[in-house]
């Protein structure tokens, strides 16, 4: 029971962990790069959150409402005037890039909103749990997974299906081609970026509600959020989905063993699907 | 069909490299001596500038050359660092031949983390060795034997005198700056130099000349490992005392970056150059905290964005005076 009960809490710290890898697997699928300054751009969202509740009289569907825009102009923002710089096929660019503003970010927000740690006020949804069979689960956490369950299967539709989508499979296939058959690349990542950074937005509210944040947290997210892409296979969306459930259940388990394993569980489980899977758990056949 | 030349030679030195290299001497000299002219805090600061010019020549090798981006190198200073303190603090080891010993765990770490990650691509190299880092520091924090969380202490270096520790330290140091940046323009100027800096420039050409990328990588990710822990070591053992926190802290591999971006990557003289600047910086603008690193940041965004060469590359437009030439020109001498 005390094992179903870890893989139970597991999975649904793996739907907050599955909100930072869906932007990150879409942002990696169609340009290639991976923004150091993903966790941080997601703790900067929160804090501007927690800030902003304090400000106006928003309840939390509100916030979300007032901040997932910002997001998605922030995502624009962030393509327009640094990624679209260094997309390109050495990765060198983009990595240093993104890593300058990440510890620029960092410190900013040190200075803003000093080193402690911050939440939401309590509106009783992070407090309240219902039981199941003998476990108890949170309302919070099981809202979070069904908000990234519906996001997956929101965002894999839309790239199957919409204009689009097809528009970003094309550009990610081969972006000259794409080009000459009349898709705008720099147009394509503009959107994906904003999609990706305006997750991150929802993520920052469900964050600050679930537990607290202070400035130097981003780090720790862009971990997970890459170890879970990893885990499910680069370039799949659901694979990100289902690689953000692996590490949760991991982390789950060690932390039951000992409160210092937790997150090195993680890590472990990550390094043992390179080892053994390192096309991820959810690659197709090629 | 007249000879169109009678003479050729190959030029590999240049006036501003003898004048490099005298001043490279120069410098050697001068710090190996500096317990007898030099205060502890001005060695101290010696030691702490070799370590730092180690750390971001390794990483500019890695980088600049072998396209291995790494953010975390502060992998192999840990474990360096507390090879060196449990061989010379639990085996009566003396700690400054533990020093080289301890250059075995870096080098036994490297070859499962490249094997392991080298499948990733480019951006995702990077953040994999990030996550090494993290599970190596994670994993020293729960081994009781290394006193988990609290860290080791070097009690044994009471048995030296001041002095005596300073003469070694700056041994040390000197052999560190040897290894790290004479081997850096030994192995740019060698065979393998050429195959590198093909490599710099486009590893798949370099590829189809006969290289083997695969094979020069692993090489070099483990030389860097090794050097970078060397490094490593020599600086906790100055501290007297490391820490899981301290030993793998990530803004190891934040400092190397800004270095070796803010000085020029992909040469020797940029991570020297930038090595300089970051020292002095830290020196000057340290006490301003976060405000301080913010500009780091955004420098390091600029030079990304707008200025790839770096310092050493802007100096370079100026006029090409190399200090450590690793190009070979030909000489053509007519003598008719």
């Amino acid at each position: 029971m005390q094992w179903l009960d870890a893989i139970i809490q597991g999975v649904l710290l793996g739907g907050m962990y599955a909100q930072y890898a869906l932007g990150m697997a879409l942002m990696f699928g169609v340009m290639r790069i991976v923004n150091i300054a993903h966790g941080d751009v997601m703790i900067l969202l929160s804090l501007t959150v927690i800030t902003l509740a304090g400000v106006l009289p928003l309840g939390n569907i509100g916030l979300i409402v007032v901040i997932v825009p910002i997001a998605v102009l922030l995502g624009w923002v962030l393509q327009k005037f640094i990624l679209n710089k260094v997309v390109g096929a050495d990765p060198l660019p983009s990595l240093i890039a993104t890593f300058g503003l990440s510890i620029a970010l960092q410190n900013l927000m040190l200075e803003v909103w000093s080193a402690d740690t911050r939440s939401l006020p309590n509106s009783g949804i992070a407090s309240a749990s219902f039981e199941l069979g003998g476990i108890y689960m949170g309302v919070l956490p099981v809202l979070v997974l069904i908000c990234a369950i519906v996001l997956t299967f929101g965002l894999d539709m839309v790239l199957r299906t919409s204009r689009f989508g097809r528009g970003l499979r094309a550009a990610a296939a081969d972006t000259e081609a794409a080009a000459m058959t009349g898709v705008d690349p720099k147009r394509i990542y503009a959107i994906a970026t904003a999609i990706a950074v305006g997750i991150l937005g929802l993520a920052a509210v469900f964050a600050a509600l679930r537990a607290t944040v202070s400035p130097s947290d981003g780090s720790a997210q862009l971990i997970y959020a890459f170890e879970a892409v990893i885990i499910g296979g680069m370039g799949s969306l659901w694979g990100a989905f289902l690689g953000a459930m692996v590490l949760g259940v991991a982390q789950a388990i060690g932390l039951r063993i000992d409160p210092g394993l937790g997150i090195l569980f993680g890590h472990l489980v990550f390094l043992a699907v390179l080892a053994t899977r390192p096309e991820g758990i959810m690659a197709r056949k090629k | 069909m007249t000879q169109p030349f009678q003479h050729a030679r190959v030029q590999r030195a240049t006036p501003s490299s003898r004048i490099a290299m005298s001043l490279c001497v120069i410098v050697l000299v001068g710090l190996v001596t500096m317990p007898w002219w030099a205060s502890s805090g001005n060695i101290r600061w010696a030691i702490e500038l070799s370590c730092y010019l180690a750390i971001a020549q390794m990483w500019n090798l890695l980088a600049g050359y072998a396209g291995l981006v790494s953010v975390g190198q502060q992998a192999f200073i840990g474990v360096a660092g507390y090879m060196l303190f449990v061989l010379a603090q639990n085996f009566g080891v003396n700690p400054f031949v533990a020093v080289i010993l301890s250059l075995i765990a870096p080098a036994v770490l490297a070859v499962p983390t490249y094997l392991l990650l080298r499948r990733l691509d480019g951006p995702y190299f990077a953040i994999g060795t990030w996550v090494v880092a993290e599970a190596v520091r994670l994993a020293t924090s729960n081994i009781d034997y290394l006193n988990a969380g609290a860290g080791l202490t070097l009690r044994v270096m009471t048995q030296y005198s001041q002095h005596e520790r300073e003469v070694a330290f700056v041994i040390l140091c000197a052999l560190l700056l040897v290894a790290t940046i004479g081997g850096s323009y030994w192995l740019l100027r060698s065979r393998i130099g050429l195959a590198l800096t093909a490599m710099r420039d486009n590893p798949v050409a370099a590829a189809s000349q006969g290289v083997n990328v695969g094979r020069l990588r692993f090489a070099i990710f483990i030389a860097a490992a090794v050097g970078t822990g060397f490094a490593g070591a020599i600086y906790y053992m100055a501290q007297l005392r490391i820490t899981p926190a301290a030993g793998f802290d990530p803004f190891w591999a934040s400092m190397s970056i800004f270095i070796v971006m803010v000085g020029g990557i992909g040469a020797i003289e940029g991570a020297i150059v930038g090595a300089l600047i970051y020292f002095f910086a830290d020196r000057l603008f340290g006490e301003y905290g976060s405000a301080y690193l913010i500009v780091l940041g955004l420098l390091t965004l600029i030079i990304a964005l707008y200025a790839r060469g770096g310092v050493w590359g802007l100096l370079q437009k100026l006029g090409d005076h190399p200090w450590f030439p690793v190009q070979r020109k030909l000489v053509l001498e007519d003598k008719r």
